[in-house]
């Protein structure tokens, strides 16, 4: 939140000129008003609660309005929370590189050398469509394929590549990334395709006729281009990935901690403020993740 | 009844209140007029119960539906959510449906009310366990958050739960049962005795035990103590020495490779044991019927420490008053009167009311079932699949030896912030 | 480049490519066959012989839950959340063509409910309904919570489109004499409204999946992924798959008819 309400406070510090109020001036106002309505009461309200709640005090039963740090001391004085949070970050680079590579070539793929549109939004589609089908049933169909007599391991068994299944493809962090990467390469491919399909192609011809060879084309002209595209599907995977608990959970068996698993256990035994103190830290690294992406890439100009 | 069942004379529930029919509903709560439900179907009486889908089931809604008239809106939740959305949304239910350790966290916040125990028709014949403890007079009271000590409070908005019977009883039981390590006899390959053996270096990485802190804990409390690695005072409430050391184990095992993976719900564990993943497990007995319906060897292993167990019950809402209240006492009396209790116990849980329930059961039913007597013909699920042949006998014997040998109880315990903690600390490790 | 020979690098990046869709596919085929698993078959290979039983079954009343109540509910709330996504986030890109106070504060707003974990917007808006004494419900404190995942990409989604969206259409427009909203129904709206059928899909769907945020704010009605879920304390049977499949298909029908949509959109720009 920080961050995002830093510039308003900014903003609104400037002196307010003087300007007629004509139908014109407040369309603007009246335009954004839902979003601001809408945002207000079920983002800001909401947030401003559980801040209000980390710091309530807590007992076996109930909770108390106090203002006690304790909650935070607790969060960030344990080596678990360390662990975790690095557990977690950890796995957010990992999917975020390996959502953006394949999203970067499946887009580049689909923009470059797919030559007619209508095959270009075929093909985008047939990607799409797995997306549509819920989260949680393409979580476990990962199970009957990766688990200790699933298709893979009695496939390699049958085969006589190993003698017997291996152990680490199901309840192990591969799992977990390999659901995750499942889950939300397509956040990465969607937004980058949309930048590449913009890049205006005379560009890559005056590369190519100044003599530029692919590569250099690809690395000098397309990657800069694309990097808004990158940066917004950056954004979505990683604080996917970062507030993720149920595929955490299922994937690695119940045998890895990620953050909001560890808030989930807390709400599970009605430790409500012990959980708003460790939402609030996760929020303020998110966003903190979040602005230092704006800061390398400015989306909203570059959208 | 039936008859009056099917006239729908359409007034509102509204209406009904203010034609000023309460009253009678109030005489009829009261179980003045007993075998007169009837007034709830004119009353289009819609009452909104969660739970998790162990206890849930439609089919009860539909016979609460035919015999009472009221309609049992019926949400389905894992049993996570079922605690939060108790706590976080009492608005949103008018009888909660909720485990009885989470009960001592959800009661003292006040969106429950106690039930009069006088309205209560079947109080009485409610097995001991969850009055006073005691499944016969000479048993030993088992540890943990054990029913009957958050079974009662002091008096009607009383938030502090009553050391002995009281008038107000905070949850009419459900359905409860008793734990056990479920294995795969073909691939265990050797006698299994105690909760030990599930530390056995010959099951490396084919165990799992449950991921749902006060249960799980309690897990590794059994296995703790029957290894001898140490003697709790109580451990359903363990202190903080207690629980570093039962968490310290749990880790050490666990970097160990001795775990396969730590279930959450029912069908992971089921899972889990068809597909071979694990030979060893902490499991729930309808679990290892639904494993054994698959055509797959499965038993729910008697140990000689006992059993760990749970139960569930009813409660009513904080928000319910007036007609309302009186079809919620009506539905729990209703509910206890035997149509459930035989259904529940012929899915291999058991009821709270064992004496009406046996009257909605068949002679060999009442044999195979609870008094652990082998089934002279086949034993068949509520919805007509054959579960047994003939000849069968139920893992653990009869009621009185499985309840009776309880060792302790899922628990929250007075240091349920530390345990969290560490529990947060060994899924870390 | 459209008119060079397929170079090397098409054909490595066209692997890739099926790769990736053999992936996205792979545990999907897995659920589409075990979804015709046979009467007695379980939740894992291999099969116990082939049948349409769980298809029946899925249409039939299970032990537990109500797999018709929840999709009912989910598809009505999804259709919500669409109509408003639209709506919303058309507005508000309209206003973002201009400056004015606070837009920025706004745009920042917006982001940071896309970025904030929807755990906590849950447990938050949950905490919000029951201190004002409203009563949470699928239809209006669920709603809320799935507008903050749909808009921040519904408003992006317009913000893009708006940038591109060169002010001559309109100024023609004006020049010949329309007035301002002449010009944004005949003019503006026809130009944007694939992308609003775009932002519509993403909408519904977005919703339509919506977990996490549902947990603590669906009241007491179960959506369908809830129901899903709440289903796994219960269900062993390979009616969750039978389920997979449908929604799945149902996907693809949802799909087919935001193309027919679009297409037909420009079609009839086309001939105008």
């Amino acid at each position: 939140m920080t961050v995002a309400l830093e510039r308003p406070a900014i903003a609104a510090a400037k002196p307010a000129r003087r300007r007629r109020l004509s139908l014109s001036a407040i369309t603007p106002y009246l335009q954004s008003a839902p979003l601001a309505l809408i945002l207000g009461a079920f983002l800001l309200l909401p947030i401003i609660m559980i801040v209000v709640v980390s710091f309530w005090d807590y007992d076996f039963a109930a909770m108390y309005p106090d203002f006690l740090t304790t909650n935070y001391f607790d969060v960030l004085g344990s080596w678990v929370t360390w662990k975790t949070y690095l557990n977690t970050i950890k796995l957010a680079v990992i999917v975020w590189a390996l959502t953006l590579f394949i999203g970067f070539w499946v887009a580049y793929f689909l923009a470059f050398h797919i030559r007619t549109t209508a095959m270009q939004m075929v093909l985008f589609l047939i990607c799409t469509v797995p997306f549509l089908t819920s989260n949680i049933i393409r979580m476990i169909s990962w199970i009957p394929v990766l688990g200790r007599n699933g298709l893979i391991n009695s496939t390699l068994v049958q085969l006589g590549l190993v003698p017997k299944p291996i152990e680490w493809l199901l309840y192990s962090e591969f799992a977990v990334v390999l659901a995750m990467v499942h889950l939300y390469t397509l956040f990465m491919v969607t937004p980058i395709f949309n930048t590449l399909m913009r890049i205006d192609k005379s560009l890559v011809e005056a590369a190519r006729d100044a003599g530029a060879s692919r590569w250099q084309v690809l690395w000098n002209v397309i990657i800069p281009l694309a990097k808004p595209g990158m940066a917004i599907g950056t954004i979505f995977v990683v604080t996917l990935v970062m507030a993720d608990f149920s595929t955490v959970q299922v994937m690695s068996g119940g045998q890895s901690a990620s953050v909001a698993l560890m808030m989930k256990n807390q709400m599970s035994l009605l430790q409500y403020p012990a959980a708003a103190a460790n939402a609030v830290v996760l929020l303020v690294l998110v966003l903190l993740m979040v602005a230092g992406i704006l800061r390398i890439v400015d989306i909203r100009k570059e959208l | 009844m039936t008859n009056t069942t099917q006239t729908k004379t359409g007034i509102s529930r509204r209406a009904l209140l203010k034609t000023g029919a309460a009253a009678v509903g109030l005489a009829a709560g009261s179980g003045a007029i007993s075998g007169f439900p009837t007034i709830w179907a004119q009353s289009n009486i819609t009452l909104r119960q969660f739970g998790t889908g162990v206890s849930n089931l439609n089919a009860i809604a539909d016979k609460c539906k035919a015999d009472l008239g009221i309609t049992l809106e019926m949400t389905a939740t894992d049993s996570d959510a079922a605690a939060q959305r108790a706590v976080t949304q009492p608005d949103s239910y008018d009888i909660a449906d909720i485990e009885y350790w989470i009960c001592k966290k959800v009661f003292p916040t006040g969106v429950l009310q106690p039930m009069d125990v006088s309205k209560l028709k079947y109080y009485d014949e409610l097995v001991p366990l969850f009055k006073t403890g005691k499944l016969t007079p000479d048993s030993v009271i088992a540890q943990g958050t054990a029913p009957h000590t958050v079974g009662f409070v002091e008096a009607q908005g009383s938030k502090t739960f009553a050391k002995a019977p009281t008038n107000w009883f905070t949850m009419v039981p459900t359905i409860y049962n008793a734990d056990t390590l479920g294995i795969r006899p073909d691939l265990v390959g050797r006698d299994i005795t105690t909760w030990a053996d599930i530390m056995d270096p010959a099951f490396k990485g084919k165990t799992a035990i449950l991921n749902i802190p006060s249960i799980g804990i309690m897990d590794a409390a059994m296995i703790m103590e029957a290894m001898g690695n140490i003697k709790y005072a109580d451990k359903g409430n363990m202190t903080k020495e207690e629980i570093d050391k039962t968490i310290d184990f749990l880790i050490k095992a666990k970097q160990g490779g001795q775990f396969r993976a730590f279930w959450k719900s029912f069908d992971e564990s089921v899972n889990l044991m068809a597909s071979g993943e694990v030979v060893i497990q902490s499991m729930w007995s309808p679990a290892v019927a639904a494993v054994r319906s698959k055509g797959i060897a499965c038993r729910f292993q008697p140990l000689k420490e006992g059993y760990r167990s749970w139960g569930g019950g009813l409660g009513l809402a904080a928000h319910l008053k007036g007609a309302e209240l009186d079809a919620a006492y009506e539905y729990i009396n209703w509910y206890t009167s035997g149509w459930v209790g035989g259904y529940l116990n012929r899915q291999g849980y058991y009821s709270a009311n064992m004496v009406s329930a046996k009257k909605f059961m068949s002679e060999d039913e009442w044999g195979y079932w609870i008094e652990g007597k082998p089934a002279k013909g086949e034993i068949k699920a509520p919805d007509g699949t054959v579960m047994e042949k003939a000849g069968a006998l139920r893992d653990g014997g009869s009621f009185e030896e499985r309840m009776g040998k309880v060792a302790c109880w899922n628990s929250v315990m007075d240091e349920d912030r530390y345990m969290v903690k560490r529990w947060n600390e060994f899924i870390a490790a | 480049m459209s008119h060079e020979k397929r170079t090397l690098e098409f054909y490595v990046l066209a692997a890739f490519f099926t790769l990736f869709v053999l992936f996205l596919y792979g545990p999907l085929s897995a659920i589409l066959i075990l979804s015709f698993q046979g009467e007695t078959g379980g939740l894992t290979f291999p099969l116990n012989g082939v049948s349409l039983h769980w298809f029946a079954n899925l249409f039939e009343r299970q032990a537990v839950g109500d797999f018709g109540g929840s999709f009912k509910r989910s598809l009505v709330l999804g259709v919500m959340v669409m109509i408003v996504t639209v709506a919303v986030s058309l507005l508000a890109g309209l206003a973002f063509r201009r400056k004015f106070r606070g837009a920025t504060a706004l745009f920042y707003l917006a982001v940071a409910s896309l970025v904030v974990p929807s755990i906590i917007i849950s447990l938050g808006i949950g905490v919000v309904f029951q201190q004002i004494g409203f009563r949470p419900a699928w239809y209006t404190s669920a709603f809320g919570a799935h507008l903050t995942w749909t808009l921040p990409f519904g408003v992006l989604i317009m913000f893009a489109v708006f940038n591109r969206f060169s002010p001559a259409y309109e100024e023609a427009a004006r020049d010949l004499g329309a007035s301002s909203w002449q010009t944004f129904a005949h003019v503006v709206l026809p130009m944007i409204a694939p992308s609003l059928i775009g932002v519509g899909l993403f909408g519904f769907t977005l919703s339509y999946d919506e977990f996490a945020r549902t947990l603590m704010t669906s009241g007491t009605f179960n959506t369908l992924p809830l129901e899903i879920y709440g289903m796994t304390t219960n269900v062993t049977t390979p009616v969750l798959y039978a389920l997979g499949t449908v929604t799945t298909v149902f996907s693809f029908l949802v799909i087919l008819a935001t193309l027919a949509a679009i297409l037909y959109v420009g079609r009839r720009r086309a001939r105008a």
